[in-house]
Order: C-alpha cells, then structure tokens, then sequence
C-alpha cells in the first residue's frame, strides 16, 4: 500500500493513474448511448479516422495526437449529420469514412514519406507519457460528458428511445445526436491516448454493455457503466503496477472479465 | 393531485375552431408525392378513424399533422393556426399527444414511469429546468387511468404488447393534449386485448372530449367513430 502511494508521487505514474481514473468514471457512460443508438460501427470507424489523423498530423508537423484530436471528433459530427440529412445509416455513413480515412492515411503516409510505424503508434497508445496539460484534457472531457448528462438527462433519454418520438415532442433532436457524436468522438480521441486504438473499447464500450445487463433505467445504466469502467481501469491500473504489465492490456482484461461476469450472473435476461 | 383533479385537467372545452385543416396539400417523399391536392377538414371533440391499405399513406398525414413532413404545396392548420415556420410547428406539437406505430423494443433501459414522463416535456420542463413532483404525479394518476399503474417502475422493454400501447396512451396523455394522434394503436394486439384497448380510449375519448384522430387499417377490433375517412391513391374519401 504505502509502496503504491510512493508510485504514485512520480509524476509519470500520477498523471497515467488520474488520466486512467477520470476515464473509466465519465467517458464509459457513453457506452450506453453507442449501443442504445446502434454505433458500433461508428466508434470502430472512428479509430480508423484516428489513424488519418495522425498521418495528417505529423505529415504536417504537429504530433499524431494533435491529428487525431482534430479529425476525429470533426468527423464524428459529420458522419451524425450528414448520415441525418442524406437519410443514410449510421452503418452505411461508416463504410465509407472507414474506407475513406485507411486510404487518406496510406496516400498522406507515402507522399510526406513519415515511417509507417510512427503512426501505427497510435494503435498502441502511451499512457506513460501522459504530460499534465493531457490530464487536463481528459479532466475537461469528462466534466463536460457528465455535464451533457446532467443537463440534457430527458432529451438524451428521449431521442435513445424514439428519434421521431423526440421530434413530436419538439426535442432538438439534430442538436442531441451532434453533441453525443462529438462527444464520442472527443472520447475516442482521448482513449487512443490513454490505451490505443486496439482498446478504446475496454473504457468506451464494454463498461456501457455490462451496465445495460443490470440496469433497468437511463440512470442506473449511466451510474453502473461509470462504476463498472472506474473498476476497469483503476484495477488495471494496480493489477499492472503490481505485475510489471502494460496499463492498457490489464485495463482492456479487467474489463472484458467484468463483462463476462456480468454476463454470466445475468443470464437469461440481459438485453445487450 | 386525485384522479378527479387529472380528469378535469385533462378535459378539453368546446372550441370553435377547426381541430384541423388541410387545403389543397401536396405532400410526399423526394419526387414522388403521396398526396394530390388532398383537402380535410376535423371539427374539435369528435373521434374520427383514418382508414386506408399500408403505403396509403395514413403516417404521412400524421406528420404533416405534426409538421415532421412540410407539404410541397397547400395548407396544414391545427387548432386554428397554420403551420408556416417553426415557432407554428413548436406551438401545435406542445398540444398534439401522439402515439407512433408501432412501439419496437427499444436498446435503451427506460422505466415506464420515466418514459411516460418524456410526455411532459416541453410542457413542463425542458433542459435545466428539470420534472418536478406535480409532473411525476400526473404520470402516476395517469397510468392508472390507463390501467397499468402497477407497472410504472417496470422496464419498457418487458412490457407485452397491449401494455406498451397503454404506455404510449399514457405519454401521449400526460401532455394534456387538444389533440390526439393514434397510428395503428390495436397492430400486434389479440382480439381480447383490441376490444380492450377500443374500449379504453373510447371510454376516455367520451370522458375528456379530446379530439382523436385514429389511424387504422380496419374497423375489425370494434372501433365506432364519429366520422370515418378513407385514403387511396393520393385522395379521400368519407
Ligand atoms: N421516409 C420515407 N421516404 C420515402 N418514402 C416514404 C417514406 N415514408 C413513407 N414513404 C412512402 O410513402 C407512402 C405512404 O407511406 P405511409 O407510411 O404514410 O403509409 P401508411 O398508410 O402509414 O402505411 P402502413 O399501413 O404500412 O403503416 C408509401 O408508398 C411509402 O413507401
Ligand atoms: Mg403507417
């Protein structure tokens, strides 16, 4: 105990523990509006645009993650309303960003002639070089994700239950899917930070899927995904520490065995 | 708030105006228009069925009705005021309470108490301002005027067909409507729980005076409008 106390006044371990913390606890809610809203494909497209990015990003001279910061959440809001106007799917509006984005990647990558496997970095992560102004970010990441929560708490709830439902009752809906494509790409961004591409799921998917196999309300799912990602994280965090592991992989495991646990104790009548 | 309390709030006065009136309406998706110069005129209070084979479009008219579809051409007025921009369309959707077609399971944990309540908004909350007790009465008292009291803390999605039409009826209820929109609200529903369901907003209907417009397919599950009007090939008739 006192051992962890000591890790965690290197600066270095502090800010990989607060990032993997704030984490787990806000941006796993958005867990349950990807599978209430039917986007798997999307936060799967989404990595591939964080790999765009990143090419874009140090063809240009900034950093990979600068890229990805900038494109990712940039075309989240796109595929959300340009899928909404042109009355395609989600999943359609996926297929073609996905394609789109590798090829965009791969023709940026061998015009700026940037080593392929600097990008491929992206796929891995870094947490252990998490600067301050990185906390920071996913400190005011998470603050406005449980803010839009808090704010719009019924008009999220009601555009996830019936999108032409929401439109009756006069909801904005346009604006409630923008902001929930923004902040998921936002997230998706900063979990390609902290975990890499490979694992965004384990703090932004897999905490929302186990919640949604207990809750029977939008609160409790949103409550139990952000208690079930904190665990995630937080215990993937000392289980790596006390084994020499790396961060994300522990996290990514301690979540996956939560969700099968869930999956197990709530079998028979889950609904995701 | 008792039961009375919510009965008489719910009830509608006599008003002079129209329910709803289109003229002349043009309307339809892409090129393709679904309805020709289609003109109908609804006095207020009256209970009328909306009849029609599917693709007639009986849901288009509803969502010209709640402006979600402009016409291409022509006039949609409801409860007196045309609707020509969004501040119109913001003002009738506050006094429609609509049931859609078809309420498919949903992935998305929601009480029937908290779905019923997502009824209320824009009446009496919105973004920051959030429900407050009185709201959460009204959806309690209403759900046992529709019967399923009982099930107000149950998840949506567990509920049988019937129920979650009566849930729907409750949402749309608790707007306190002057103007009710049914799609197809018997569809997936056994003979028992149709007459049932007939029976309920009929009994409602003679209650509260809210003008209802039914859409259906056929009068099988026992329905006895006012007024009934029939869709076909872009037109109408009565
Ligand atoms: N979003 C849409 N885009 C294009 N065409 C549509 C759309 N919605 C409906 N239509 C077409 O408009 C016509 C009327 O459809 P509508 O849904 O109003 O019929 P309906 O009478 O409600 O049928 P049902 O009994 O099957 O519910 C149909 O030919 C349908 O194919
Ligand atoms: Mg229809």
């Amino acid at each position: 105990m006192t051992e962890a106390l000591e890790l965690l006044s290197i600066p270095v371990i502090r800010h990989a523990f607060l990032g993997m913390l704030i984490a787990g606890a806000t941006l796993s809610t958005l867990g349950v509006v990807i599978v209430s809203l039917h986007l798997m494909a999307l936060r799967f497209t989404l990595m591939h645009v964080g790999l765009l990015g990143a090419a874009a990003g140090m063809s240009l001279g900034f950093s990979a993650t600068a890229g990805a910061f900038v494109l990712v959440p940039t075309a989240s809001v796109l595929m959300g309303t340009l899928g909404q106007r042109f009355r395609f799917t989600a999943s359609s509006m996926t297929g073609f960003f996905m394609t789109g984005s590798l090829a965009g990647a791969f023709l940026l990558l061998a015009r700026a002639g940037v080593p392929a496997m600097d990008v491929f970095g992206i796929f891995a992560g870094n947490i252990l070089m998490l600067t301050r102004v990185d906390v920071v970010m996913v400190g005011v990441l998470g603050a406005v994700v449980v803010l839009a929560f808090v704010v719009g708490y019924r008009e999220i709830q009601a555009v996830l239950l019936d999108r032409d439902l929401a439109l009756a009752l006069g909801v904005p809906v346009e604006a409630v899917i923008a902001g929930m494509f923004l902040l998921l790409g936002a997230a998706v961004a900063i979990a390609l930070r902290l975990v890499g591409a490979l694992l965004v799921d384990a703090i932004i998917l897999l905490p929302g899927i186990a919640a949604l196999r207990f809750a029977r309300g939008f609160g409790s799912a949103l409550l139990l995904s952000s208690l079930f990602g904190t665990i995630a994280c937080v215990g993937g965090f000392v289980v790596a520490l006390q084994f020499d592991l790396p961060i994300g992989a522990s996290a990514a495991a301690v979540s996956s065995g939560l969700l099968g646990v869930s999956a197990l104790v709530t079998r028979g009548k889950g609904r995701s | 708030m008792s039961s009375a309390d919510l009965l008489n709030d719910l009830t509608v006065r006599p008003h002079p105006d129209d329910a709803l009136c289109l003229q002349a309406v043009t309307a339809g998706y892409g090129s393709q228009p679904v309805f020709d110069r289609l003109s109908l005129q609804l006095q207020c209070g009256r209970i009328v069925g909306v009849l029609g084979p599917n693709g007639a479009g009986k849901t288009t008219l509803l969502r010209l009705v709640l402006g979600l579809l402009a016409p291409v051409s022509g006039t949609v007025a409801v409860l007196g005021r045309e609707l020509r921009n969004d501040a119109d369309r913001a003002w009738a959707r506050l006094r429609i309470g609509y049931v859609p077609q078809i309420q498919s399971p949903t992935a998305l944990p929601i009480t029937v108490a908290d779905s019923v309540l997502l009824g209320r908004w824009g009446r009496s909350f919105r973004f920051l301002k959030r429900p407050s007790r009185e709201d959460r009465e009204v959806v309690h008292e209403t759900l046992a005027l529709v019967g399923i009291a009982e099930l107000a803390e149950r998840d949506l999605a567990t509920l049988s067909g019937g129920q979650r039409q009566r849930a729907a009826l409750a949402r749309a209820l608790v707007r306190r409507p002057r103007l009710l929109l049914m799609d197809e609200p018997t569809t997936y529903l056994d003979r028992e729980a149709q007459r049932e369901l007939v029976h309920l907003i009929e009994r409602l209907h003679q209650r509260l005076h809210i003008t209802t417009l039914v859409v259906t397919h056929g009068l099988e599950a026992g329905w006895r409008f006012d007024r009934t009007v029939r869709l076909s090939g872009g037109g109408l008739d009565d």
